[in-house]
């Protein structure tokens, strides 16, 4: 049996382990979009007080500056003490507790490039602070964070193959299954791999860049 | 808006510890006993056409039946299952795993039911022979955290002035690739994996054998937390004495001679003190 038919054989594995790539790559984006804004609108509009901003600036500087594959390793191994959480969930956390820090940094960028004058007017108005938020302010930053955020999806989509070091069978762990027992062809099935890759993000970044025309306004800041 | 945004976070965290902890409440129900195994280390574990295979896999199948217990199999890279075992993230581990003096400190082993010894790899066309494969500024590839590591560490880095690069790789697949291409001029692997190599048709031969006579057998955590080293112990006896590993091993490796079990147990190992669990007969004084 050659390579091409083993990868044949083989093809619809490769596609589960495609869709769980794909599964964890929409948790942890679901999850670090819900508390990258949470943070991001704390930061900008809550209290001012040291209690609530320091606890936000140390999670996102920790979040960021350290390496995903430690933090799976810890998540995984080092909180099995206190809860035993199996390999998907402890690599959906990690990585989509770090995605959060990342995309609160792409929001706070959004919404702090909206004129602060606009918030003055809409205050000026009569809105409440909430209500020029949601209506004045953020109509505005989505339109600034997509493109950003273009960029934590491509690259997120690549990080959901460091999972398989806690036994996350994703894409990149089947192409090894494939790769171990054929002894060899590293490269064509890496290639293959490569390509599904591929096709996910830029499916993906097409989407977002329609969101992105169906949004703008037209003549508007062009 | 101040107070909902306030009350997001705490509320997201909370929700994750409660999936967290209801997630754990469901891992302790769990009837299956969950088997580690290494699935790209043909030919004692591996996947083919989404199905695990191996000598590991079909007889920890057959000693789990003749032992009356439920298991189910969880992929990891190499590097990561002994620490899984220790954190007790698996039950038993079933991969060809060494047993090792500084392994047996973290968990414990059953009783030995293979034997390698480690051959040193060297391309097919190369001259070089067992000695100068592994000296004078020779890179020699290796499986990280393996045996063999271990092994060129304490007897050739650590203990000598030989000139020798260690190159540590994720599995021996890659690593056999990398000589091919010129990166490392020899790799040091068990001989079952090199005789699988080789009959795969890769363009290697073994340049000299290093006769280490080390035992392979499966691991529990350390002491044994769910009582299974004396069921696992005995199975692996019956499954020897009924001649289903002889059959099972001749089906991965054809024509090789069948260690005799229990083989060699080496007195550094605790649980090779008599009375071995399962066992009592057995054991080192």
């Amino acid at each position: 049996m050659d390579i091409y038919d083993v990868l044949l054989r083989d093809f619809p594995f490769l596609l589960k382990g495609l869709g769980v790539a794909i599964v964890l790559l929409a948790a942890l984006l679901a999850i670090g979009f819900l508390l990258g804004m949470a943070i991001c609108l704390i930061t900008l509009y809550g209290p001012k007080t040291r209690l609530v901003q320091w606890p936000l600036v140390v999670y996102e500087r920790v979040f960021r500056g350290v390496p995903i594959i430690i933090m799976l390793f810890i998540f995984f191994y080092g909180l099995s003490g206190i809860a035993d959480i199996p390999a998907f969930t402890a690599a959906i956390l990690a990585m989509g507790l770090r995605s959060a820090a990342y995309q609160s940094q792409i929001f706070r960028s959004a919404f702090q490039s909206v004129p602060a004058g606009q918030m003055m007017a809409a205050r000026a108005m009569g809105m409440s602070k909430v209500k020029a938020i949601r209506h004045i302010i953020f109509p505005q930053a989505a339109r600034h964070a997509i493109g950003p955020w273009t960029n934590e999806f491509s690259s997120e989509i690549k990080e959901t193959s460091l999972a398989y070091v806690i036994g996350v069978v994703e894409l990149t762990r089947q192409a090894h299954y494939i790769i171990t027992s054929t002894q060899g062809n590293v490269l064509t099935v890496f290639a293959v791999v490569a390509l599904l890759y591929f096709i996910l993000n830029r499916a993906g970044n097409s989407l977002l860049y329609a969101f992105e025309r169906k949004l703008a306004v037209p003549g508007f800041e062009k | 808006m101040k107070g909902i945004t306030t009350s997001i976070l705490p509320a997201v965290m909370v929700g994750t510890m409660v999936l967290g902890s209801s997630l754990a409440a469901t891992a302790y129900a769990q009837d299956p006993y969950t088997v580690g195994v290494e699935a790209s280390f043909p030919p004692w574990a591996y996947v083919e056409g989404g199905e695990f295979k191996g000598i590991a896999i079909d007889a920890m199948e057959a000693i789990a039946e003749q032992a009356g217990i439920e298991i189910e199999f969880q992929d990891m890279p190499f590097p990561s299952l002994i620490p899984a075992l220790a954190a007790e993230k698996i039950d038993i581990l079933a991969t060809g795993l060494t047993v090792t003096e500084e392994r047996s400190q973290n968990i414990d082993f059953t009783i030995p039911w293979w034997e390698t010894n480690d051959v040193v790899l060297v391309p097919e066309d190369s001259d070089l022979n067992v000695f100068t494969a592994v000296c004078c500024g020779a890179k020699v590839g290796v499986q990280g955290g393996s045996s063999q590591q271990a092994w060129m560490e304490e007897n050739v880095l650590n203990s000598s002035d030989i000139d020798v690069e260690l190159a540590k790789y994720d599995n021996y697949v890659t690593a056999v690739d990398d000589m091919a291409i010129g990166r490392i001029s020899s790799v040091i692997v068990d001989d079952t994996s090199a005789q699988e190599y080789i009959n795969a048709g890769k363009a290697v031969k073994m340049a000299g054998k290093i006769y280490i006579r080390a035992p392979l057998a499966l691991a529990v955590a350390k002491d044994d937390p769910q009582g299974i080293l004396g069921d696992l112990n005995q199975g692996i006896m019956a499954i020897y004495d009924s001649g289903e590993w002889g059959k099972i091993v001749g089906e991965y490796i054809p024509g090789v001679t069948v260690p005799a079990i229990p083989g060699h147990m080496p007195d550094f190992v605790d649980t090779y003190q008599k009375p071995v669990a399962g066992l009592p007969e057995l054991g080192n004084e």
